[in-house]
């Protein structure tokens, strides 16, 4: 047992020097430029063309409007990539200012906080979708 | 007999081979790397080996149960560790096309796909599923009833999963023809990671390329198209609990809401992405909808 528990820790250690080696390469992943949120929704989305977007303050999360059909989709910045999600009528929206707070009760997404300068018509927008 | 473990043997030329890719992908650009995302993978590489020791006992059980069922008993000769070799090849192809189209298997199985790069680490991430993910037992069910010894199964196994480690890099562009027609390569494994819609269930070899051959199963990879990896659904945590248990949690979620056994039943064994109102896609949808777009 204590020989497993060894193991353990050094393998742990291993996987530390293999990411601390990473962060020295690479550093930290710098937030991804606007095309790459344009490229994933493309990508995610069959035929998207985008409508009305907002940017977040800190360009790491946008809301865009599809200008086909009037959905609305997040996309959020996660390391170096970009992650969307289509928003439902499940989505719980609040807003205190500028500061937009979607609840998306989803496991590896559960909320995403935007600040915009028009955050009361996108709240009245989304609000609109669970309607 | 008994043979040596050939992952274990080869972890540390794991480790090795990660900080050379990443080494090269930094000055050469050959690749991508992010810290957040590599160390998800390798943790849910530690993860997966402690897991897969604690649920050995299930294979080893599952196997002796069935054991004595086999007609008869093959010992250990180099005829038959090749011949297990290549059959093990064929039920590993079977298991891995059924964990991408049985939901209750790609439960498990997403995890190895959820990351959006392709490198070295990312042969690492493996699902912690464990006693979760029991029907993959099934598969093992041939070989022990062909007679093969369970320790020459668990070799063999071993040496398929040492051969897919070095598959998953952007590193490596393209072997010669008739390596590439004949063995599973980086280029072929690209496009297996891949979620464009032309390169969607397709590849699910281990070793021998020939399955998807025979099986109807394999497209090549096209620079006009570059594979662009993750899954339907990208995940927005590089936390490895979230990552190992977020497959199983939305299948639950499903088969807890579903109205009958018959719709719990679909969510369990129908392909990732079914719903009971269509209203979800699922890769032979997003397959069909893209062969009736034409490209631009």
């Amino acid at each position: 047992m204590t020989a497993q528990l060894l193991q353990i820790l050094l393998s742990l250690g291993e996987v530390a020097l293999m990411v601390g080696l990473c962060f020295v390469l690479f550093g930290r992943a710098p937030a991804p430029a606007a095309e790459a949120f344009d490229a994933r929704l493309a990508a995610d989305v069959p035929g998207f063309r985008a409508g009305r977007r907002a940017v977040s303050g800190d360009g790491r999360s946008i809301l865009v409007e599809d200008a086909r059909d009037g959905a609305v989709y997040l996309a959020v910045a996660r390391g170096d990539g970009v992650v969307t999600r289509k928003l439902s009528r499940a989505t719980r929206i609040s807003r205190d200012g500028e500061r937009l707070v979607l609840d998306l009760r989803d496991f590896t997404l559960k909320r995403a906080e935007l600040t915009l300068a028009d955050a009361s018509d996108w709240e009245a927008r989304l609000k609109g979708l669970a309607a | 007999m008994k043979p040596f473990d050939p992952v274990a043997l080869a972890t540390p030329a794991f480790a090795v081979l990660v900080i050379a890719e990443m080494v090269f992908v930094r000055f050469t650009g050959r690749g991508r790397f992010e810290v957040k995302d590599t160390a998800a993978s390798l943790m849910m590489g530690l993860g997966s080996v402690i897991i897969g020791a604690l649920f050995a006992f299930l294979f080893v059980g599952f196997a002796k149960l069935i054991m004595p069922f086999a007609p008869f008993h093959i010992g250990w000769s180099w005829w038959a560790v090749v011949l297990c070799f290549v059959l093990d090849d064929l039920r590993y192809y079977w298991w891995h096309r059924a964990s991408h189209r049985v939901r209750w298997l790609w439960a498990d199985h997403v995890n190895h796909h959820s990351s959006q790069h392709y490198n070295l680490s990312t042969a690492l991430r493996q699902p912690w599923g464990g006693v979760l993910a029991l029907p993959g037992l099934l598969f093992l069910a041939p070989l022990v009833l062909l007679g093969f010894p369970l320790e020459m199964i668990a070799f063999v196994h071993g040496i398929n999963l040492v051969y897919q480690f070095w598959i998953h890099t952007e590193s490596i562009g393209r072997f010669p023809r008739w390596f590439e027609a004949l063995m599973n390569t980086p280029s072929h494994h690209r496009v297996h990671h891949a979620t464009n819609a032309r390169y969607l269930d397709a590849n699910y070899a281990g070793v021998f390329i020939v399955w998807d051959r025979m099986f109807a199963t394999f497209v090549a990879e096209t620079g006009e198209d570059p594979p662009r990896y993750g899954i339907i659904g990208q995940i927005a945590s590089f936390n490895p609990l979230r990552i190992a248990l977020h497959g199983w949690v939305s299948l639950a979620n499903d088969v807890i809401h579903a109205k009958n056994l018959r719709e719990a039943a679909f969510y369990l064994f129908a392909p990732p992405g079914w719903s009971p109102d269509g209203s979800r896609e699922t890769s032979d949808s997003i397959k069909a909808r893209w062969a009736d777009v034409p490209a631009e």
